[in-house]
This record gives C-alpha cells, structure tokens and sequence, in this order.
C-alpha cells in the first residue's frame, strides 16, 4: 500500500527558527497517528503544513496523492482539519455551524440531512442542537468541531491537540469517536499533550525542536528505554529522590506528584535494595511496586535523553 | 465562482450582523447618528446677529433705514448707543458682534445722490458673523438708495414707469437660500452611507483573530467567494439606510430631493460595492481588529471627509491629493449625491461618476482577492 502523506525534508523556517525541520513522515492509509513532544516541538506548524495552511520553506510533501505546494487546493476537499483553538462561529447554532461547513464542502442537501443527525448522534450532540456554540461546555465545542470536519467525510483528519483543556470524561468521549473513525479507515493525525492518548495511538512520532526524532508503536517506544520501572511512594519526596539518585544501578528518577518512579537495571534485586537505603536514612515508605513502563516515561526520558545530547553538541 | 458558497459566507456573515448587537449598530445606527451629527455641528447659518447702532444723523429716514435693517431674523438691534465708547465696550464683552454708524449726513447725501455715509465695525476675533452683518447691511443699503433714487425722480417728476431701473439682483441657483445645509448634507450622505467598509474591514479582521479564518483556509473555498460573500450582506444592510437617510434628509432637514430616487437607489449600490472592496482590502491586509479600524480611519474615514470635497473643493487640492481623491469612491458619489438631491440631475450627467466608482470598485476587489491568501504565513 502506498502513503496517504508523505514528507520528505519538509521544513519550515519563520525568520531563523527552523519550526519544522526536514522532516521525513510516511502515514499509510487507515493509520492513527500520533504526534506528540514538548510544546514549540513543531507539532502545530506540522499539521498546518499538511492541511496546506503555511507556506513550504524546503522539501516536498504529498497528501491524498496531491502535491502540497502546487496542489493544496485539491487537498483541502480530501482533508478535515481541527485548529487547537476553538475556531467555529459562535454567534451560530450547532446545526448552523455543521450546516455551514457542509455548504462550503458541497455535500448535498439530502446528505447533508442525513450526515448532520448521523454526527449530532455520534457527537451526543443531538439535544444541544440549536444551542449557539459560544454556550456549549470546552468538551462540547470540541466534539462539534469535530463533527464539522467530519462532514464531508475526509479520508484523512488533522486534529491539533484536539482534547487540551477538556474534561476527563469528554477526553474519553472523544477518544471513543476517533477510535471508531479509526475502525472505519480513516486516517487520523492527532497531537497531544497526553502520553495516555498517545498510547492508544497505533504509531507515534516524537518531535523535538522541529525534529522528529522517534516514530514507531506505542509498544516499541516503551521499549526503546533502557530498565525496568519501579513506582514508590515515599513520605518526604525530595529527600527520598536525592538518595536514589545516588543508588548504583539506578537510571532514571522521574517525580509524580509525590511519587517517585525509577528506571533500574534489574528491577526485582533492586526494590528491596531501595527500599532498605530509603529506610536506613529515616524515610517510611508507603508503598514500592514493580510496575509496566508507559508512554509518559519513555517520553520524558526520551526528552531527557535527547536534551543531554543538545547539550553535549552545544559544550562542543 | 460557486454561488454555493458565496451563500454560505452571506448567510453566516447576516447571522453575525443580527446576533452581534455592536456591529448591528455600526451598520444600522451609525449613518444616521453621524449624519445628524455633522449636519449640526457644521451647518453654518448665521441668524440673529446681535449689532448696535449709533446714529448721529437722528432723521426719519434713518430711523426708517435702521428699522429695515434689523427687519426680519438675520439681525437684531441690541442697543441703540450714544458714542464710539459705549459701541467699543459692547463689542469687548462680546454683546455684539458688529456695529453700525450712520453720518450726520446721513439723509443730506442720501437726498442729494452723494451716497450712503456709513460705517459698519466687525468684531474680527468671530470674522463668520461680523462678515455676515456687513453683507446684510450692504445689500439693505443698496435698496435702500434705490428706493431713495426712485423717490428724488419722481419728486422732479420724471415719470418712473417711462424708465428702466438698473436691477442687479445675483441669482444662486439650485440652493437659492444659499443654505449651507443644502448642500452640505447631501456631501455628508455620501460619506455617511460608506461607513459598513469600516464594519466589512472588522469582519474579516475578527475572523482572524478568533482562528475562524484559519478554519476556512483549511476549507476548498474560494478567495473570491470569501470577500464577495462577506462583502454582499453589508451591501444590503447599506441599502437600508440607502432609503432611511434621504428619508431623514428630506423631512427632517427639509433637503430638497429634486432627483430620481431609483437612479440614486442603483447608484448608491454600486458606491457600497466600491466603499465595501476598499473596505475588504484594508481587512485583507490586517492583522486584527484593531489595526483594520486604525487604517479604516487613515483610508476610508478622513479622505472621505477632507478629500472627496464635501468640505473642501478638490480644484484647490495640490494635484496630487486631487490624483488621491479620484481613486475614493466618495469623490464621486459625492457629486452624484450632491447632483441627485439639487439640480435633480440625471445619468446622462452622471454617467462618468457611475462609471469610475464601477471599476474602483472592480479594480478594488481584485487587488483584495490577488493579495489576500489562503496561508496563515
């Protein structure tokens, strides 16, 4: 099968900062892609570049078999693009909002009748649907912005961090739309600030500094880092992180809250190890498990990794 | 050109004129509170000039010459006063703004054909209504000599039907009050109506700020459709006021309309279209609704007050404000607004003005759509 998008050395440059930076992305049709990394990562001036938004500084890309330089007006119809920020009329209704996009991407008018009710439904936006979208709650706005890209049923979606700022609950609800979409072939590009979402994605890209540094499965992210987890909760946090930093055999400390998680070589000798040294210095320990590593860790220690070596080449 | 899709954007665009209370009121109210505004803080007729008078001759004919004077509701006798002293200090308090002295010879020279001995002091520091008393006095004063001719001539009995008295009379035409109003207000009409550009410059600037715009970039909409979509809803809301200005124009003002109001209707909708494109242009080219009001007012605001010649005649400009003031669709509504209301002229006089504001307005909008790009940056 061939690539739905395809970038090969995209780059964006705004004045000197390379926000996108020679990037190469191949998405195959049907995938659920997501872009994660810290934020001025690249990961909005990515999808801008790809919904045909900004200009190409350097490098080519195709989307939907156009060419995204000298073509974007043809992917326009093919795609459907959700901005971070709210950006859909607010003095309109739900029905005038769906009803005015369906318009501008000419889907018929029986259509249009039958997608609208089909969305509002699968939205749960059905009851709300004369409500202007300036009252509707952050995770409503959110799911009618996504029912408007939906309208004229694009093959590909470009959703910019389309959860930030909403409930956990409407987190999940959106979560189980794209899911579907992505059951149905829809090709999906999400960013997110949310290692849990981008754990359900089926590939994951990492950018930094425009960069894109890791791209692969959830799965293989995770194992990309080196160790074993350990997750403790220790009474006094800040103590307790100072000691096991200093414990041979220890990789990582990453703090959660109060919670301290390790990446160690061997997990299963280490725990009690910690957990004597933790003790030895007065430090009661409420709880010490082994635990699966997730994409949160790999992400941070990813970023730590590659910021250390930013570091090392700028000493040099 | 999808007319789907101009629809579209006009529907949306009437949406957020009725919803948004402030732009309703930009588009609706504006006109006629500027209007009135204007018409009265610029309207200059001068009435009731408050003078004093000083008569060293004390006859019956100049009483009779004072009393026809003050006649009527241009200017009132304040005072009657005795010397130049008492006439310098009303002057100083401002009592008065002009003064008149008649000569003791006052009805010996009248009498003997010499002339009329007068004097008439201004106040200089408000030189409007000074100048306009001297005027009255001048023109009363010439009657009167002629009533006074007439009457020696027949006293030596020439018989005054055998002759054919000069009569200088200057005719003003199409404004024969010489009414200020007359034809300022229409000048101020033509200005008033173009004020949805400045409603159509926010429009887009609005939609920018709020990421809206981006969303449509992401859209297969055309550039076209966009501005014209966005630029017909004012065009209509405009046309409203196209019919309630005139209207307060005629019965509030008392503005004769001698015109066609069809051939103004029409004209007045291609001057919306031309106002609305320059109007689009400023929006395409700024960031946010800030900017487009600040350049709306540098663009669309002060020219078409100060150089589409409702105030100032544009053959007096430099040549290049008058080259600034051919390319504003106000200095060529403004004649034709100006041309409908008094001499009720037609279009085979106006045809030239219809003309130019056609392709400004063409002109306009295809600079706006060549410029304005489905990019972000």
């Amino acid at each position: 099968m061939s690539a739905i998008i395809e970038t090969s050395g995209l780059s964006r440059l705004f004045k000197q900062n390379r926000a996108v930076d020679n990037l190469d992305l191949e998405i195959q049709p049907g995938e659920l892609f997501g872009l994660v990394g810290p934020d001025g990562a690249g990961k909005t001036t990515t999808l801008r570049l790809l919904a045909g938004l900004l200009y190409v500084t350097e490098g080519s890309a195709s989307v939907a078999g156009f060419d995204l330089r000298t073509q974007p007006e043809s992917i326009k119809p093919q795609i459907g693009y959700m901005a971070q920020e709210f950006s859909l009329y607010a003095k309109l209704s739900v029905l005038e909002n769906l009803r005015f996009f369906a318009e501008l991407y000419n889907v018929s008018k029986t259509e249009q009748k039958e997608r609208t009710e089909r969305l509002l439904t699968f939205a749960g936006l059905t009851e709300f649907k004369e409500r202007r979208a300036v009252h509707l709650s952050g995770g409503m706005q959110k799911k009618l912005a996504l029912a408007c890209t939906l309208i004229h049923q694009p093959p590909i979606l470009l959703l910019d961090e389309p959860t930030t700022g909403v409930d956990p609950v409407s987190r999940r609800e959106f979560w189980n739309i794209l899911t579907e979409l992505h059951l149905e072939g829809t090709t999906i590009i999400v960013s997110t600030p949310y290692m849990d979402e981008a754990d359900r994605c089926s590939r994951v890209g990492l950018m930094y500094a425009g960069k894109l540094m890791v791209c692969d499965t959830p799965q293989n992210i995770r194992h990309q880092i080196e160790g074993e987890l350990i997750e403790i909760f220790p009474d006094n946090w800040q103590a307790a992180h100072q000691i096991v930093s200093t414990i041979p055999g220890v990789l990582e400390v990453q703090t959660y809250g109060e919670a301290l998680h390790l990446l160690v070589e061997d997990g299963e000798n280490q725990l009690p190890k910690i957990e004597t040294a933790l003790k030895q210095e007065g430090i009661h320990i409420n709880g010490a498990r082994l635990a699966p590593k997730r994409m949160e860790e790999a992400f941070i220690s990813l970023i730590r990794r590659i910021e250390s070596e930013a570091e090392e080449i700028a000493d040099e | 050109m999808s007319f789907r899709h101009i629809w579209a954007i006009t529907r949306k665009e009437f949406h957020h004129i009725l919803r948004d209370r402030s732009t309703l009121f930009l588009v609706l109210i504006t006109p006629t509170a500027l209007l009135l505004l204007f018409a009265y803080a610029l309207t200059v007729d001068i009435q009731h000039v408050p003078i004093a008078v000083l008569d060293y001759d004390r006859s019956s004919l100049s009483r009779t010459f004072v009393q026809q004077i003050t006649a009527g509701e241009d200017i009132d006798l304040y005072a009657q006063v005795e010397t130049i002293g008492e006439i310098e200090d009303l002057l100083m308090k401002g009592e008065v703004k002009a003064a008149l002295i008649l000569s003791p010879n006052f009805s010996n020279d009248l009498l003997a054909l010499k002339g009329l001995p007068l004097q008439v002091i201004i106040d200089g520091t408000e030189p409007e209504s000074g100048v306009f008393a001297v005027d009255h006095i001048a023109w009363r004063a010439e009657e009167f000599v002629n009533q006074a001719v007439a009457g020696q001539l027949q006293a030596m009995g020439v018989p005054l039907d055998t002759l054919q008295p000069i009569d200088l009379r200057i005719r003003t035409w199409f404004n024969p009050d010489l009414k200020p109003r007359n034809d300022l207000i229409p000048g101020l009409i033509s200005m008033v109506l173009g004020m949805p550009a400045l409603s159509v410059a926010l429009t887009l600037a609005h939609e920018r700020e709020h990421g809206t715009l981006e969303q449509l970039m992401a859209t297969p909409i055309g550039r076209a459709e966009l501005l014209v979509g966005k630029m017909v809803p004012y065009i209509i809301v405009g046309l409203i006021n196209v019919v309630v200005i005139p209207i307060i124009a005629i019965l509030w003002f008392r503005i004769p309309f001698n015109g066609s109001f069809i051939l103004f209707f029409v004209l007045s909708a291609i001057f919306l279209f031309s106002i609305l494109s320059l109007g689009i242009i400023v929006g395409v080219f700024m960031p946010t609704q800030a900017a487009a009001l600040a350049l709306s007012f540098l663009v669309i605001f002060f020219p078409g007050f100060f150089l589409t010649g409702i105030f100032f005649p544009i053959a007096s400009m430099p040549e290049i404000m008058r080259l600034e003031a051919l390319g504003l669709p106000g200095t060529h509504y403004a004649v034709i607004t100006r041309g409908i209301f008094l001499p009720g002229v037609g279009l085979d006089v106006l045809w030239p003005y219809a003309i130019m504001m056609t392709g400004l307005g063409f002109a306009f909008t295809g600079v706006a759509a060549l410029f304005f790009k489905k990019k972000l940056g």
